[in-house]
């Protein structure tokens, strides 16, 4: 241990602290910027956080710098005040000056922290934003460098967190900025579009794209037939964005919401995954009785796609052809619901709301539209959502609970946990082991596949298959471990779930911010809650309204009607 | 060569053959040639003097002759170096050798044994290598290389073998003693008495960092780690820096032995040299270095038999300047993006790979051998308290010896610019030293007695960083130079942290604004906070140090700052957004220069008199003794020669017909009264009658005309020539009082009740006294008080032997007239150097040329006298000293050196102040020693009173005294009408000339056409003008030199 004096205050804590933290303990608060310590990422770049510290000739940056025994440090003096105002007048001299119209406004780190040090001016000439700097190739995600201040968090959750390493620093002097390699564009790039990089963003350099008008447009269309799918985490999520505890369940408030904005029917992605169990359990099945190729993967994390396709597409093979929930969901809303409710497919708009980036570009890959039509018109992130909601002037945390439209609105305890990492193996293994065996596994909560460790690992003996093997990660940078093991071929699993995003669908691009782990575990603590407390039905072929698809629709899992709208194929990509 | 493993008896046995082999005999080789073929040489055509004596070589029959390659020897400016070594005779470096100069000194020197001596440097192989033979007539007029300061004062520890051996040549290196060090460190010390040693040694990081060599292996010693490595930092990026380069180029093995030292003292087994591309030589040289001594057993395992392991393999940098810093370095070697990491951990504990690591950089290790064999106790034998040993320079910039220099620490930055150096080319004044580039700082002339110290010069404001010392003189602006190195350091910036990233941009920015003419009040002081906070805030040393040369150079050049953003001036004609033409713009009036020039080509001589005499009432007068500060800058210059400008203005005076001039009207109420009718007085008479004021000049002599006319003899300027301008001034109507002292025919009080403004402009016509014994002798004189009387037409007694003391125009002029008076023999004594005078160069000429002895470095005791008059003086000898607070060196007194001239007549000429007694009751004119307190505008705190000219500034030339008379004019006019709510009155306005285009043509190298001048023999009474004026043949060529700088922007006159 070392005692340290910080303010006149003294305080004992463990060799290699770092004087930030060892100044939390005192309840002093020295503002940061580019720290991210959830995911050591301490570059000491942004020099927010300077203090001063006896003896050492310049002031030093209290994330990175270790506490001595006997030291001596000062966090509120006119030295250290005047270097954080002038730092970040640095950096708002080389910031558009848009604050107002700028979708982070609110949100923004830059922001707060300008408040925070009291910058009152900017003394010297600013950039000339003139130029256009925004690259909005893609679906999913859109890049505005001029408001980049190199905090290099992209960088690090690209690398160290998702395996990618796409963004990298570029260039030197005030010219150097985070581009994706090469400087491409993130369309003509191996990015993932996971949006962790939205994520750890402080300031508004990279955000979701913002489809909200589209969907306003649609609604205002009595043309259309609007109906909307919520991805499984949105009921653990949305509730943040209007001020409630991470955790909050508001899946009525949800639902209630969604109608008062105008959709015509309101269905549930909840329902879809346990189809997605139905079909993805059935192909592992005959896998292994056929010998086809293991380990199975999941296939519902359409950033971990884009993934494989560009890294190991030597493994495209091994990935589930399932389509994920949401493109199966678009695929029957266009079919199954149309015929149901009478309805021209044409007219039919199929809006999502996902935890996630990457499934609005998803949802525009061109094999997207067995339907005939594009299978879902619209995704948009828990934040959009919630923006609509706000310009909707509804009082969110007021509404009464409402429930779902028929008939794709009911759901199991197993859809619902699919946004959790492991949601989708646990989901799996009970349908599974209830097929092979004729009987519901005698406990349904399968611990080890559950939690934010990175590689989680379970083993099960299903019947006559003996133990089948499986492996869990969620994250790229963890999926990239296992992989790399399925390549050398040490990886003797039968079947891998992957999530694209750390904690899985409730620690997506498109999560309320800002995110932590401590939110993620909340959240997926939510799902499990509805899973064991609230829903009826915990496993997926036990779902009411699935066995009435199978009946009147589709017939039977991986059957010639699941293989044209359920299923998909993949395609390689180069690095 | 044998590529056996060696052991270390081998060491010295190699020694032993490498010793015969090198003997010269009559029978054996007869010579050795060695090309000096660093990069500096390369480039200035070594290779092509070598290809040069092979071709020698293969077309005689010649008897065997060793031709060897080797690095630079230090002495860049002169390269292509060549020493020659023959038998039974002292070695000759030979210095701008080209491929003739090869084949001479191959015919008469190696073949015939006769030095060349005018291509000869020195004699000589290095200082204390080979002393000089006692008695050597061949090679006499040759000096030794001893007696060479560039060499005399230098020592080498670093640079011991710099051009001694061939670098590729591994036996040359053990024959000077290399690798012992490494024999004794592996087998006869301990890893802690090695880095005892180099802690005794005082050792510190010659990178720039200066921590302690010996801590910081003692750091890593300690630092627990299964691995460890030693780095050798070679990343050499300073602009002017290149010691790195040329100990890597000459001498390899020494960093080699250098890092193994540093492996077997901390622990590691492996090392690496992070060396930028750029230097291909020095990489190329150091694989093979590295491969030769792999080959010996000195690299690799068991290292001498001595069971120790270490290799080096070297890492190129694709030469980014922030590698230089050590994480950045590391995090390069690692293949990750040269970002510098924040500290601690530091190297020594966590450095590469996160591994305990030492870095340092090639000097500091080539200095490690000889201080594991010499013992650290001899190192610390030279230099200062703090710090130890020597320090490799490199010399850059304005200076003669452009290299490499090692001095003793503490040598002072003075004596090696200016006496290994040899001082500025042409003999142009010092303006400041550029100390470790864009992380240092400048030293202006106050600092060129600080030692090459740490500590001292970090004081001073700069740093020792890795050596860099770039030499500046007049020519360079200082706050272009500060833009510069910001540039530079904005560039390079690895844009990690938000200061260095953000900050040095948005100084730079400023700094571009000031340069360009855009500067704001308030901009130095932003800059010198932005600087503080960025020192203070930056995660590296390259943001930490980059406001550095902004802040030196606004503590010690801030009057240039302040020149740029409130007159849009540089003082240096660099920043050309400031003008059009550099001569327009060093003009203190700012005559429109190209604009007469090209007037003259044109043949439209009287517009060009118009156009000169817009700005200056005195053209024919400045025509002739105006110091002319325009060709000061002129861009010609930077071709061959400045256009003679002031020999094309005085074409066209003695040449164009003057417009008539008229009575001006009188349109304002308020009288003025000048005092003193001399240049500054009566500019400010004329610009003030031209705005229509009334007004009154009081002038203590007889005639108008002040300095002017009492100061300056008449051969230079004819009396006739001045009272043609001045009487063109009074015509304007202005009411002249002549032999009207205020003070003693009119009073001040008067002045004060008549007149609503009051300028003073009285001039400096008192001479200073020597103060010594024997002054008030008959015979001695001031010289003002002397060329008064004499211009005054009064009876002047001068001997026949005159000595004038001084070395001012007013020594000269007096030396001159006292010649023209029939004085037989005329001295002029001076206590400094020639180069040090202040007088006008081609002063200084004629008068050495009409026959005038100027004897420099000498000072005067005491004047002789029998009787009462003045027999001789008593002058003393001086030797040179420290410099002084104007950059030249102090003279002192040599003990017992006096010596007496016989003189009958003793002038002084040490100065002049002026004569204010008639301000005694008037406090508000404040007094200062003993000229009059203005301010910008040359008002004194006096409400109605201004003053300008020598009474304020002392005595400077004409053209300054003309412009103050402009600037007081100009202001008085502004302060009147302001007053009342009006406009001030340009009256220049109207009258636009047409200025002939520039046609486009090649500009040819063509010297300036020289004055020609009346017989430089002098006869008593003869004050006819000694330059007689150019022909039209002469001015049309010299107007032809003219290269138009103004012609971007404007095409006319107003």
């Amino acid at each position: 241990m070392v005692t340290l004096e910080i303010d006149n205050q003294q305080v004992e804590v463990p060799e290699g602290t770092t004087i930030l933290e060892a100044a939390k303990k005192l309840d002093i608060h020295i503002p940061t910027l580019c720290a991210c310590t959830e995911m050591n990422h301490t570059p000491g770049a942004c020099r927010v956080c300077l203090v001063e510290v006896d003896r050492a000739k310049s002031l030093v940056a209290s994330c990175v710098y270790p506490v001595a025994q006997g030291m001596k440090v000062r966090t509120n003096t006119e030295r250290v005040r005047r270097a954080r105002r002038t730092v970040i007048e640095f950096l708002l001299s080389d910031h558009p000056a848009d604050c107002n119209i700028c979708q982070k406004s609110g949100q923004c780190e830059l922001q707060a922290i300008a408040e925070q040090v009291g910058v009152r001016q900017i003394r010297f000439p600013v950039t000339d934003f003139s130029v256009h700097r925004i690259d909005d190739s893609s679906h999913a995600l859109v890049r505005d460098s001029s408001k980049c201040i190199n905090c290099l968090r992209c960088v690090t959750v690209c690398a160290e967190v998702q395996g990618v390493s796409l963004l990298t620093p570029e260039g030197r002097g005030f010219g150097s900025k985070v581009v994706p390699a090469m400087s491409a564009n993130l369309a003509d790039s191996a990015c993932t579009y996971c949006g962790q990089c939205a994520v750890v963003c402080p300031t508004g350099a990279i955000v979701e794209k913002d489809e909200t008008q589209k969907v306003w447009d649609a609604l205002e269309d009595p043309h259309r037939h609007v109906v909307v799918q919520e991805a499984p985490a949105i009921r653990a999520q949305l509730g943040e964005e209007f001020g409630m505890e991470p955790g909050s369940l508001v899946t009525g408030k949800m639902i209630a919401a969604l109608r008062k904005l105008g959709f015509d029917r309101v269905f549930d992605t909840n329902f879809t995954a346990d189809l997605t169990i139905m079909e993805e359990g059935h192909e592992l099945l005959k896998r292994l009785k056929t010998g086809g190729v293991l380990p199975m993967t999941t296939s519902c994390s359409p950033g971990w796609i884009k993934f494989i396709e560009h890294n190991y597409p030597e493994l495209l093979p091994n990935v589930s052809t399932c389509k994920s929930p949401q493109q199966m969901f678009g695929a029957l809303a266009k079919t199954y619901y149309a015929e149901f409710a009478g309805i021209d497919p044409a007219e039919i708009f199929v809006v999502s709301i996902m935890p996630c980036t990457a499934k609005k570009y998803e949802a525009a890959r061109p094999e997207m539209c067995d339907s005939g039509y594009r299978d879902v018109d619209v995704v948009l992130t828990t934040r959009e959502l919630a923006r609509m909601i706000k310009q909707a002037g509804i009082d969110f945390t007021n509404l009464m609970d409402e429930p779902f439209d028929a008939p794709m609105g009911q759901y199991t305890g197993a859809g619902t946990i699919f946004g959790a990492t492991g949601g989708v193996m646990e989901a799996a293994l009970r349908t599974v082991y209830a097929v092979v065996t004729g009987a519901s596994m005698p406990d349904l909560d399968i611990k080890p596949v559950r939690g934010l460790e990175g590689v989680k690992e379970a083993a099960l003996e299903v019947g006559d298959f003996g133990e089948v093997k499986v492996a869990v990660a969620h994250g790229l940078a963890n999926a990239r471990k296992i992989m790399d093991r399925v390549v050398d071929g040490t990886a003797d699993y039968h079947f891998i779930e992957i999530m694209a995003c750390p904690g899985g669908c409730v620690g997506g691009g498109g999560q309320p911010l800002p995110a932590s782990n401590e939110k993620r575990e909340k959240r997926a603590a939510a799902l499990y809650m509805d899973d064991s407390r609230v829903q009826k039905f915990r496993q997926s072929h036990e779902n009411p309204s699935i066995k009435t698809l199978y009946e009147k629709f589709l017939k039977e899992p991986l059957g010639k009607k699941s293989h044209t709208l359920l299923h998909t194929h993949y395609v390689e990509r180069s690095v | 060569m044998t590529t056996e493993k060696i052991t270390r008896n081998d060491l010295r046995t190699i020694k032993g053959n490498v010793e015969s082999a090198r003997r010269l005999s009559p029978g054996g080789n007869v010579a050795r040639v060695t090309v000096h073929m660093g990069t500096c040489g390369l480039a200035s055509g070594a290779g092509d003097v070598m290809d040069a004596l092979l071709g020698e070589i293969n077309n005689t029959s010649v008897p065997d002759i060793m031709v060897r390659s080797s690095g630079c020897i230090g002495l860049c400016s002169r390269e292509p170096l060549v020493t020659v070594e023959t038998v039974n005779s002292e070695p000759v470096i030979y210095a701008h050798v080209d491929q003739a100069g090869m084949q001479k000194i191959f015919r008469q020197h190696i073949i015939n044994g006769k030095p060349v001596v005018e291509l000869a440097l020195a004699r000589g192989l290095a200082v204390n290598e080979t002393p000089p033979l006692k008695d050597n007539k061949k090679n006499g007029r040759i000096p030794h290389i001893s007696q060479i300061p560039f060499f005399g004062m230098q020592k080498s520890i670093a640079l011991r073998n710099r051009g001694l051996i061939d670098p590729d040549n591994i036996e040359e290196y053990i024959w000077r003693d290399g690798y012992s060090a490494l024999a004794r460190a592996l087998t006869e010390l301990e890893s802690s008495e090695l880095i005892s040693e180099v802690k005794i040694s005082g050792l510190r990081g010659r990178g720039g960092g200066g921590f302690p060599t010996g801590m910081k292996w003692e750091f890593c010693a300690a630092a627990r780690g299964d691995q460890k490595y030693v780095l050798c930092n070679a990343d050499e990026g300073d602009p002017g820096a290149f010691m790195d380069r040329s100990i890597m180029e000459g001498d390899p093995h020494a960093i080699i032995e250098g890092m193994t030292i540093a492996a077997k003292a901390i622990g590691a087994h492996s090392g690496f040299i992070y060396c930028r591309a750029e230097y291909p030589l020095a990489v190329k040289r150091f694989n093979l270095a590295i491969e030769q001594a792999r080959d010996r057993g000195l690299l690799g395992k068991d290292i001498l038999e001595s069971g120790f392991d270490f290799d080096i393999s070297i890492y190129r940098g694709a030469g980014a300047f922030v590698c230089g810093e050590e994480t950045a370095l590391m995090a390069s070697i690692e293949g990750l993006r040269g970002t510098p990491r924040p500290r601690p951990p530091f190297p020594a504990v966590s450095g590469l790979w996160k591994k305990p690591t030492v870095l340092n950089n090639v000097e500091t290790y080539s200095n490690i051998p000889w201080i594991i064999k010499n013992g650290g106790a001899a190192y610390a034998g030279t230099g200062t308290e703090s710090s130890k040993g020597t320090k490799v320079f490199a010399l850059t910039g304005k200076v003669r010896n452009v290299g490499l220099v090692e001095v003793p620490m503490g040598t002072s930055i003075g004596r090696i610019i200016f006496d290994i150096g040899e001082g500025i080319p042409d003999d142009r004044k010092f303006k400041a030293a550029q100390l470790g580039g864009p992380s240092g700082g400048c030293l202006p002339v106050e600092h060129l007695n600080t030692p090459t110290d740490y500590e001292e010069i970090t004081k001073a404001g700069a740093i020792m960083g890795s050596g860099g010392m770039i030499v500046m003189d007049q020519d360079t602006c200082m706050v272009d130079m500060a833009r510069y190195f910001m540039d530079f350091c904005q560039d390079e910036s690895c844009g990690k942290c938000t200061p260095c990233r953000v900050g040095t941009k948005r100084m730079l920015e400023i700094l571009e604004r000031i340069c360009s003419g855009e500067g704001r009040e308030g901009d130095i002081e932003l800059l010198e906070d932005l600087a503080g906070t960025i020192k203070d805030c930056a995660l590296c040393g390259l943001g930490q140090t980059a406001p550095n040369p902004v802040l030196s150079t606004i503590r010690y050049f801030r009057h240039e700052y302040e020149e740029h953003i409130r007159d849009r001036h540089c003082r240096a004609a660099v920043c050309s957004k400031l003008f059009s033409s550099p001569c327009q713009h060093m003009c203190p009036v700012g005559t429109n220069v190209p604009g007469y020039i090209a007037l003259l080509r044109a043949g439209k001589i009287d517009d060009a008199y118009r156009v000169l005499s817009a700005t200056n009432p005195f053209p024919s007068v400045c025509a002739r003794v105006c110091s002319h500060p325009c060709e000061s800058r002129c861009r010609r210059g930077q071709l061959d020669e400045p256009v003679a400008i002031r020999n094309l203005k005085r074409f066209i005076t003695d040449n164009a017909k003057p417009d008539r001039i008229n009575k001006l009207p009188v349109t304002m109420p308020e009288k003025i009264a000048v005092i003193g009718a001399g240049p500054s007085g009566l500019t400010a008479a004329f610009e003030l009658k031209k705005r229509g004021y009334a007004v009154t000049v009081y002038e203590e002599a007889p005639r108008a005309g002040g300095m002017l006319l009492l100061g300056i003899p008449e051969y230079r300027l004819p009396a006739q020539i001045l009272e043609n301008e001045i009487q063109r001034i009074l015509d304007t109507g202005i009411t002249l009082h002549t032999e009207t002292r205020v003070g003693r025919d009119i009073q001040f009080e008067e002045l004060e009740k008549k007149f609503d403004i009051i300028y003073i402009a009285a001039g400096a016509h008192r001479s200073l006294t020597l103060g010594i014994q024997g002054e008030n002798s008959e015979g001695v004189l001031g010289a003002v008080e002397f060329l008064r009387s004499f211009n005054m037409g009064e009876e002047v007694r001068i001997g026949q032997k005159a000595v004038i003391i001084g070395g001012g125009n007013a020594a000269l002029d007096a030396s001159r007239t006292a010649l023209r008076l029939g004085c037989k023999e005329v001295t002029i004594a001076y206590r400094r150097e020639m180069k040090d005078m202040p007088a006008l160069e081609e002063e200084i000429h004629a008068a050495i040329e009409e026959g005038i002895r100027v004897k420099t470095l000498v000072g005067p005791k005491r004047i002789t006298a029998d009787k009462g008059h003045v027999t001789g003086v008593e002058l003393v000898r001086m030797g040179t000293g420290d410099f002084d607070m104007s950059g030249r060196r102090k003279p002192v007194p040599i003990e017992g050196s006096n010596f007496v001239i016989e003189a009958d007549t003793v002038i002084s000429a040490i100065g002049q102040i002026p004569v204010l007694d008639f301000l005694s009751s008037t406090p508000d004119v404040e007094i200062s020693g003993s000229i009059i307190n203005v301010d910008r505008e040359l008002r004194t705190r006096h409400p109605k009173v201004w003053a300008g000219g020598d009474s304020v500034t002392g005595p400077k030339m004409a053209i300054d005294a003309i412009r103050a008379g402009r600037v007081a004019a100009e202001s008085i006019d502004r302060f009147i009408r302001e007053g009342k709510g009006e406009k001030p009155l340009n009256p220049d306005e109207d009258g636009l000339i047409e200025i002939p285009q520039a046609l486009e043509e090649e500009a040819y190298e063509m010297k300036r056409t020289a004055m020609p001048h009346a017989d430089s023999s002098v006869c008593t009474g003869d004050f006819r003008e000694v330059e007689t004026g150019y022909s039209q043949t002469m001015a049309m060529a010299e107007a032809h030199r003219c290269l138009r700088c103004d012609t971007e922007d404007t095409g006319s006159h107003r």
